[in-house]
C-alpha cells in the first residue's frame, strides 16, 4: 500500500500549484494513470479526501483517466495494447475510454485495475505478432490539470503580469 | 469568482525516476555495481546475498542496504558478515524509492565499494514502480510460494532483468514443478537470465556468485 505516499505528493503539487495561481478552492484535479502502475485509483483517492480536509482542495473532484499500455516489439510495432490479445484499435469496448471522462464513468476502469491487472499484464503481448514485447509507457502517474476558482482582483492581478 | 483550468503535467513517478538517475550517477562516478534484489517475504532474499556476500567478500569491496519495514534483523544479518550496512527503514511504506536510497547512499562510502547490494522490502508489488538507480534488478521468488506465483505478479518479473528461483530443494514436498514456474517467467520476459536455486546446493549459489561476479567484471 503506497497511495497513501503518493497521494502526498499529488496534494503537495496540487496545492502548490494552485497557490501559484493565486487559488481560492481547488474544485477538481485530474490525473492520467497507466494501466500497468500498482496504484490503486480508489484508494488513492481516499487518500488525497483524507489529506485534503480542511485545506483549499477539500471535496475537490478526484479524477483519473487511465492510460493504455504501449509497447516496442522486434517486429517492429510500436504503439498502444488496447485489449491485451486483440489487435490495437480493434476492441469496441475499449474506445473512447479515458479522456476527459469523469470519475463515476470510469467506474470500469478501476474495476479492470483491481481485479484483472494481473490477466491484463500476463497477456500483454504483441497486438501484431504475440510475442512478448517491451513496455514503454503505461507507467506514468501524471497530475493532468486542476480546476481552480480565483477571486476576481486576483485574476486582474495574475493579468497584469502578462 | 473566476474557474480556471490549469495544466500541472506533473509525473509522479518520473519525480521518483529522475532521483533514481542521479543516484546512477554517483554509482558510476565510483564505478560501483549495484544490484535490487526484489520478492516476497521468505523467498530467501536474505540468504541469497548472505552467500554472494560470502564469496565475494575477499576479492571485491561490498556495501548492502538492507530495506525493512521497521526491524534491522537482515541488517544484524549482514553486519555478522562484516559488511558495512545501512538498514534503510521505510516506516510505513512497501518498497524503497530513490530518495530512501539516495539518503543511505550518503551512509556509504561509495569510492570504497565495487559492489552494492540492495535488499528491497519483502513484497513483489510495490517495488516494481520505484526505480532506485540500480544496475541490475533482480527478482527471487521461492517454490513455497506456489507455481502460480509468477502469473500472480507479472509486472516484476516481466521488468526484472535476472530471475531467481529459489529453494527448489523443497519443490517437491510443496508439489510445485520448477519447470513451470521457468515457463512462466520466460513467458512475460523471453530474454531475462534465469537462476535455480537452493542454500543446500553449492553449485546453484556458485552459479548465482558467478553472476554477480561476470555483472563485476564488466564494469
Amino acid at each position: 500500500m503506497h497511495e497513501y505516499s503518493i497521494a502526498c505528493e499529488i496534494y503537495e503539487q496540487v496545492i502548490a500549484t494552485a497557490r501559484a495561481h493565486g487559488a481560492s478552492e481547488v474544485r477538481a484535479v485530474t490525473l492520467q494513470m497507466g494501466r500497468l502502475t500498482h496504484t490503486n485509483p480508489e484508494q488513492l483517492k481516499f487518500c488525497f479526501d483524507v489529506l485534503a480536509e480542511g485545506s483549499i482542495a477539500k471535496g475537490a473532484e478526484f479524477l483519473v483517466e487511465m492510460i493504455p499500455p504501449n509497447v516496442e516489439c522486434e517486429c517492429g510495432y510500436r504503439g498502444t495494447v488496447d485489449t491485451p490479445g486483440k489487435p490495437a484499435g480493434k476492441s469496441e469496448e475499449d474506445r473512447g475510454e479515458g479522456g476527459g471522462k469523469s470519475g463515476s464513468e470510469n467506474g470500469n476502469e478501476t474495476g479492470l485495475h483491481q481485479s484483472e491487472l494481473l490477466e491484463y499484464v500476463a497477456a500483454l503481448n504483441c497486438p501484431a505478432c504475440g510475442r512478448a514485447a517491451r513496455i514503454t509507457g503505461g507507467q506514468e502517474l501524471i497530475i493532468k490539470t486542476i480546476d481552480i476558482e480565483t477571486e476576481a482582483e486576483t485574476e486582474a492581478e495574475t493579468d497584469n503580469k502578462f | 469568482m473566476l474557474m480556471h483550468v490549469i495544466n500541472v503535467g506533473h509525473d509522479v513517478f518520473a519525480a521518483n525516476d529522475k532521483l533514481a538517475e542521479k543516484n546512477r550517477k554517483s554509482l558510476d562516478k565510483h564505478g560501483v555495481l549495484a544490484v535490487n534484489i526484489m520478492g516476497a517475504i521468505g523467498s530467501g532474499k536474505t540468504t541469497l546475498i548472505e552467500e554472494a556476500i560470502k564469496a565475494l567478500k575477499d576479492k571485491y569491496r561490498i556495501a548492502v542496504i538492507a530495506g525493512d519495514v521497521i526491524a534491522e534483523m537482515d541488517a544484524s544479518r549482514f553486519r555478522k558478515l562484516e559488511v558495512p550496512t545501512v538498514p534503510a527503514n521505510t516506516g510505513k511504506e512497501c518498497h524503497l524509492d530513490a530518495k530512501i536510497v539516495e539518503k543511505a547512499l550518503k551512509e556509504i562510502d561509495l569510492k570504497n565499494t565495487d559492489l552494492l547490494i540492495i535488499e528491497n522490502v519483502g513484497n513483489l508489488i510495490c517495488p516494481v514502480d520505484f526505480k532506485l538507480g540500480e544496475h541490475l534488478r533482480i527478482v527471487a521468488v521461492s517454490v513455497t510460494e506456489g507455481d502460480d506465483i509468477i502469473l500472480k505478479h507479472p509486472m516484476i518479473f516481466k521488468t526484472a532483468e535476472l530471475a531467481i528461483i529459489n529453494k527448489i530443494d523443497l519443490a517437491a514436498a510443496v508439489d510445485v514443478d520448477p519447470e513451470k514456474m521457468v515457463s512462466d517467467i520466460q513467458a512475460l520476459n523471453p530474454e531475462v537470465p534465469i537462476l535455480l536455486t537452493s542454500k543446500h546446493s553449492r553449485e546453484s549459489l556458485d552459479l548465482w556468485v558467478a553472476t554477480l561476479e561476470a555483472g563485476l567484471e564488466s564494469r
